[in-house]
């Protein structure tokens, strides 16, 4: 009887071993292998590019100052109209200033062409009105030739009555149509 | 001896007496005396010829065509035939068939008739005093071209009348508003024919006939310069000059020898020139360093009229083109322009600029004598002469737009000549059929 008690005990202990081991082998896996893992990553630390710095292409810079300055220019040249009292192609005072600010801009913009348009109010009859608005537009391109400007440059197109700004019957309207434009070609 | 004496004085007074008849003779309408009376007419009854009956509504449409046609003539009344004791006093359309008594009574001066034949048409008119057939016009196959044959009847009538043709067939030229543009159009002056020249864009203005009626010369106005453009109906071909011409071409019209003349600025002042057959610049014809435009000739190109600026407002001018010499037209006002000279170079009809807007005056230059032809409201302009030198085309603003009308050198009342829609201007007349 004792003997099946120490079998018993030794099986016990055998199962105890057998499971010790067995849990002490799972505790060495359980270390970290001597397998590297290897990370694989292609991507680069790169440093932040340096805050912008004012890289200065001065060439481009200035061409885009100067073609800006040009469009300025070239929309004075064509938004500011000259006007003329009735049935009258000279120039007035403030028409003069007008033009020598124009004349400036084409000296220094060499490549500017313009068509100078000359207009009438809608009170005259209207061949004598084609002739008047070629007065006006003429007496505009005169004055800027005098002032320096290439007369190749500019040419004249008289419309007579036929483009007024305004079109209503009454003193504001016609002072208003009675002018020279010029148009950036 | 004596017996040659007796037949000298048989021959005098024979001689003195056919005079007499034929001073005392038809009745004529003088549209270039100084005035003129009215002259009553009646449209008889139509009648069926040979036994036929009347086709009723052809007949009633054309006896409107015709009343519609000489409604334009001023100095013609028309008398309906209600108005006359026993009513239509006629049987048939010969003058024998007529009782012209009740006609005298009523102070009617002529009358017509007309004989339809199935689509065959007889049409007559005759003074009534005297009985005598002042025309008469036989037309076949009316059908489709009744608007034509009131047309031609009536322009034979008026030529009968009047001794000068063309009214009712010569074409006026005109510039009409479109959206954005102007273009050309003709039209015959009672409304009928109405026909596009132009579809170029832009601004096309001032039309002008040459003197055989074929071409029709005028200004087009593109985006940076004029060009003068010229139109051949036989070809139907536009053509557009430009070189050597400038940057402006206004008021071109067709003068003596049918060369061209148009104010051009070639030196800073714009001049009338006259052209070449190449379009080319000849010679200056009115110089001065003012605004110089239209100018208008008479039928022998002897005489220029023209608006000039030269004495510092514009003003109305005549050139002998033989000797040059230039005298000033109008002496009032401030603005006197678009003068238009008749054929027989009498009369210059202009543009005269007042406080309640431009009127139409006119200038015989004959008398020195000046007559305000029109009276308004809006604006009168453009004045142009018909072929006969009696009618006034004009373009007004009176409707509140421009349309063009229809006046005589008499000022009678004006007509309005319909162009369809669309502002119109600038009348110019084809008056080939008289030069």
């Amino acid at each position: 009887m004792k003997m099946k008690w120490y079998f018993g005990i030794m099986v016990l202990l055998a199962l105890t071993l057998i499971v010790g081991t067995g849990c002490a082998k799972k505790k060495t896996t359980s270390t970290p292998p001597d397998v590297q893992v290897e990370v694989k990553d292609d991507t680069r630390w790169t440093p932040p590019p340096p805050p912008e710095e004012p890289k200065v292409d001065e060439a481009a810079l200035a061409a885009e100052a100067e073609a800006r300055a040009k469009a300025e220019a070239v929309e004075e040249l064509s938004s500011v109209t000259i006007h003329f009292a009735f049935d009258s192609y000279e120039l007035k005072e403030e028409s003069r200033a007008v033009l020598a600010l124009k004349a400036n801009i084409m000296r220094r913009y060499e490549e500017v062409n313009v068509v100078i348009e000359g207009h009438c109010d809608e009170r005259g009859t209207e061949e004598y009105n084609l002739a008047l608005g070629e007065r006006r537009a003429r007496a505009a391109y005169e004055h800027l030739v005098i002032l320096g400007v290439t007369p190749e440059r500019m040419s004249i197109v008289s419309f007579g009555e036929e483009r007024p700004v305004d079109p209503g019957h009454n003193e504001i309207a016609w002072a208003k149509n009675r002018r020279a434009e010029f148009v950036v070609q | 001896m004596k017996r040659i004496l007796i037949f000298l004085i048989c021959c005098v007074f024979i001689v003195s007496m056919s005079i007499v008849a034929i001073a005392g003779g038809p009745l004529t309408v003088d549209i270039h005396g100084p005035g003129q009376r009215m002259v009553n007419m009646t449209l008889l009854p139509p009648k069926g010829l040979a036994g036929t009956p009347v086709p009723q509504a052809v007949a009633k449409a054309f006896e409107e065509l015709i009343a519609n046609d000489l409604s334009y003539i001023p100095f013609l009344k028309i008398v309906p035939v209600t108005e006359f004791l026993g009513g239509d006093p006629s049987k048939g359309v010969k003058g024998s068939e007529i009782d012209f008594k009740p006609l005298q009574l009523a102070r009617v001066d002529i009358c017509m008739t007309t004989g339809w034949n199935g689509q065959n048409i007889e049409v007559r008119a005759f003074e009534t005093f005297s009985g005598r057939r002042i025309v008469g016009k036989a037309y076949k196959d009316v059908g489709s071209t009744l608007p034509q044959v009131a047309d031609r009847f009536c322009s034979s009538f008026l030529e009968s009348l009047t001794g000068k043709k063309g009214f009712f067939d010569s074409p006026i030229a005109f510039v009409r508003q479109e959206k954005n543009s102007k273009e050309i159009f003709t039209v015959l002056p009672q409304g009928r024919g109405l026909k596009r020249i132009t579809s170029l864009g832009g601004y096309n203005l001032s039309p002008a006939w040459s003197l055989n009626g074929t071409k029709i010369a005028f200004t087009h106005i593109g985006k940076t310069r004029h060009e003068l453009g010229i139109y051949d109906s036989k070809t139907k071909k536009i053509t557009m000059i430009s070189k050597g011409l400038g940057q402006t071409v206004i008021s071109p019209v067709f003068g003596p020898n049918d060369r061209l003349s148009v104010a051009l600025n070639r030196n800073g002042a714009t001049n009338i020139y006259q052209l070449d057959g190449n379009y080319k610049p000849q010679r200056m014809l009115a110089r001065s360093p003012y605004i110089d435009v239209s100018p208008s000739f008479d039928n022998t190109g002897e005489k220029m009229v023209f608006t000039s600026g030269r004495a510092g407002n514009p003003h109305v001018y005549l050139m002998d083109m033989k000797s040059g010499d230039v005298r000033r037209v109008t002496l009032t006002g401030k603005y006197n322009t678009h003068p238009c000279l008749s054929p027989n170079g009498r009369y210059v009809a202009y543009t005269h600029r007042t406080s309640n807007g431009h009127r139409i005056y006119l200038h015989d230059l004959t008398t020195g004598r000046e007559k305000q032809l029109t009276f308004g409201p809006g604006n009168d302009e453009y004045p142009a002469f018909g072929p006969d030198g009696y009618f006034v085309a004009f373009s007004s603003s009176r409707s509140g737009e421009y349309k063009l009308y229809l006046s005589t050198r008499h000022g009678d009342k004006p007509r309005i000549i319909s162009t369809g829609k669309g502002q119109a201007f600038a009348p110019a007349w084809d008056t080939s059929l008289q030069w």
